[in-house]
């Protein structure tokens, strides 16, 4: 109960969202923007933006009387330019057989020449217009489905939800058409969605109709996490700059992928919907409340706090399966040495070595001072030392204050050893005690070496 | 009847009291819809369906339940048959709104006909503005229906239906209409309500079920 109610003030409703949101930052151009399609089209690609090709549109009943059907390509999207939530919308994915004036749906329904009239004329008269007020009519090019996602998606294309708030993106979904949408990418109408892991643009949950959850492809065991979604960092720039382009201070971005075109922006979205938290298991409020007030000045530095703020859920699943946490190939260390004495430093993960050293100098600043000195002092200036039975060298470093052991270094010209003693190190949060060596490391380019036999309770990312 | 003396005032400018306790409940009957929409989350076709919908139920009164839910469910049955008929002859949107009126006009006509000939006086004594009220509502659901589907639709008009039903109980109840008689000054409080109403940011009391699993994560 507790946890509901702490939940709750991380999801964003209705209320929050029309009022603190799109009220303040969604002027009246902006979403006149994002409602005139075809306005939108123009000025998005007119700023360098990917967006689908126009093929003809239809402003009055009078062009529609003259229109020039057989001019119509195989397949194609027919659109209201003020629709909304995917309203209105008429896909055809190719011809009759043998017909030159009838095309095919995704449910397999025939649309004729009759049919399109009609449609268009519903649109003129603005039956699928924000505010039932005449509209315009246009085709559009059908984007062509992407081979990665053909197992997953029902006949239409699947599009990316971005939201971006701030030119940062705060939040992203996966919207897969499914039977029950009619090929459709719109949760309204029954397509899935899943949550998208910000960082890596890998998929996480997902959500099937208003707010079911579901692991597969429905009649297959096709795992709907852990799609990796290709042009991931593309998609997110697109994202970020339409914003900038629209004037929108919160919006939606609608992008797909065509197999040939690479991230293709479908729509803005001045109003985007809320289903989102549901893919992502994850309030929207929360997100935004930590980028709110941010002075974002490029598009790469919004992606990147996007990135690093948001990202890393997967690493965080992986971490909870494996109970082993994630760490990067450098990472900050912090050593507790003798008598309270701590230093924090930037340790390289090496898993080629077997145990963890540390730059003789920051040995001594631990605390071994005086070890250090009485063992260089044994040790005298024979740096060859292989002649020494385990015996002897035991006798030789005896009584030696914190000394834990010594270690063997082979090198080309024979044996050395050097002191090792007993520290704990402080990994990613995580308490290891070792056994670490002292190695003169004065110019090379990280004082500690974190070995294989500190690093049980970690996994590697080499990308990190 | 105790009147404050603004009512005592207005009544005596030969103001009906019935229309001016009607006047004064409209604001409250209005609110009540705004507070179902930011606070409980339950839409209903706008303000102006659900408000207008409780007033005729109150006008069929004293069988305002009966006749009232009666009518206004076939009003929305007949829509969506109406509309599924329609279907294939594909018209445009007002002369299939006209068609969908025309047939609900009939089909209130042949059941207040059914219902003299059964010996229901209620029915046919019934005024016939509420009837047209309810008629009209038809537009609304039409819409709807066009751009998101039969289902929404007729949750849509659930929803209204309800609100109407507990704006009914309120202004049906004696000691409410005779407390907003004695203190008319009160009705400008929803003034002040709508404003918090407005600024209201927190969930829908719906949005904590649609949100359910993700209220639910760790």
């Amino acid at each position: 109960m507790f946890e509901l109610l702490r939940n709750s003030r991380e999801l964003l409703g209705m209320n929050a969202r029309n009022l603190d949101y799109i009220r303040p930052l969604n002027k009246r151009s902006g979403r006149e923007f994002a409602d005139n399609k075809l306005r939108a089209k123009r000025l998005l690609r007119k700023n360098g933006l990917p967006v689908p090709g126009l093929i003809a549109r239809i402003r009055t009943h009078a062009e529609l009387e003259d229109f020039d059907w057989s001019s119509l390509p195989g397949s194609f999207a027919l659109k209201p330019n003020r629709g909304f939530g995917g309203e209105g919308i008429l896909i055809v994915y190719g011809r009759k057989r043998g017909r030159n004036d009838a095309w095919v749906k995704a449910s397999g329904a025939v649309v004729t020449v009759e049919d399109l009239r009609t449609h268009i004329r519903n649109i003129l008269d603005g039956s699928f217009s924000l505010t039932n007020t005449p509209d315009i009519a246009f085709f559009e090019e059908r984007l062509k489905l992407l081979k990665l996602f053909k197992p997953y998606a029902y006949k239409g294309i699947p599009d990316i939800r971005v939201i971006v708030f701030n030119r940062v993106p705060v939040m992203a979904m996966l919207r897969l058409p499914t039977r029950e949408s009619d090929g459709k990418a719109n949760l309204q109408q029954g397509a899935i969605g899943t949550g998208i892991d910000l960082a890596t643009g890998t998929t996480t949950s997902a959500v099937v109709g208003k707010s079911h959850l579901i692991d597969y492809v429905p009649g297959t065991r096709l795992a709907l996490s852990g799609i990796r979604i290709p042009y991931w960092n593309e998609i997110l720039r697109i994202a970020v700059e339409s914003q900038s382009v629209s004037g929108l201070g919160f919006l939606g971005a609608d992008i797909a992928i065509d197999r040939d075109r690479g991230p293709v922006l479908l729509e803005l979205n001045a109003r985007p919907g809320l289903s989102i938290q549901i893919a992502n298991l994850t309030g929207l409020k929360g997100r935004l409340d930590r980028v709110k007030g941010l002075k974002v000045k490029t598009t790469e530095r919004g992606i990147l706090l996007g990135k690093n703020l948001f990202g890393g859920e997967i690493e965080e699943e992986i971490e909870e399966l494996s109970g082993k946490r994630v760490i990067g190939s450098v990472e900050k260390v912090r050593l507790f040495g003798k008598d309270g004495k701590e230093i924090t430093v930037e340790a390289k993960i090496d898993t080629g070595a077997d145990s963890t050293s540390v730059d003789t100098e920051l040995a001594r600043k631990l605390g071994f001072r005086d070890a250090i000195a009485l063992f260089e002092n044994r040790m005298g200036d024979r740096d060859v030392l292989n002649d020494l039975s385990k015996r002897e060298r035991e006798v030789l470093f005896s009584g030696i204050p914190d000394l834990a052991d010594t270690a063997q270094i082979k090198s080309s010209h024979g044996t050395s050893y050097r002191p090792m003693f007993r520290i704990d190190l402080s990994i990613d949060q995580v308490i290891i005690p070792a056994k670490v060596s002292a190695i003169d490391r004065t110019g090379l380019e990280y004082p500690v070496i974190i070995g294989r036999k500190s690093l049980r309770k970690f996994l590697v990312d080499v990308s990190k | 009847m105790d009147y404050s003396p603004i009512t005592e005032f207005i009544v005596g400018q030969n103001v009906p009291a019935q229309t001016m306790a009607l006047l004064l409940l409209l604001p409250v009957v209005a609110t009540l819809a705004s507070f179902f929409r930011q606070v409980v989350g339950i839409k209903a076709f706008g303000i102006y369906a659900p408000s207008i919908v409780t007033f005729a139920l109150l006008a069929f009164d004293p069988n305002g339940l009966k006749y009232g839910i009666a009518i206004f469910g076939s009003v929305i049955l007949i829509g969506m048959v109406t509309r599924y008929v329609l279907r294939r002859f594909r018209l445009l949107y007002l002369p299939r709104v006209a068609i969908t009126l025309s047939v609900i006009s009939f089909s209130m006509l042949g059941i207040l006909v059914l219902g003299g000939a059964t010996h229901r006086t209620g029915l046919a004594s019934v005024s016939i503005f509420p009837l047209l009220i309810m008629i009209t509502i038809t537009e609304k659901f039409v819409a709807v229906q066009l751009e998101k589907g039969t289902r929404a639709a007729v949750i849509l008009a659930a929803e209204t239906l309800a609100i109407s039903l507990v704006g009914y109980a309120l202004i049906s109840w004696p000691a409410f209409v005779r407390f907003i008689l004695a203190h008319p000054w009160t009705v400008l409080l929803t003034i002040p309500l709508n404003v918090v109403l407005g600024k209201w940011t927190g969930l829908r009391l719906t949005e904590y079920f649609r949100f359910l699993t993700v209220l639910r994560q760790k």
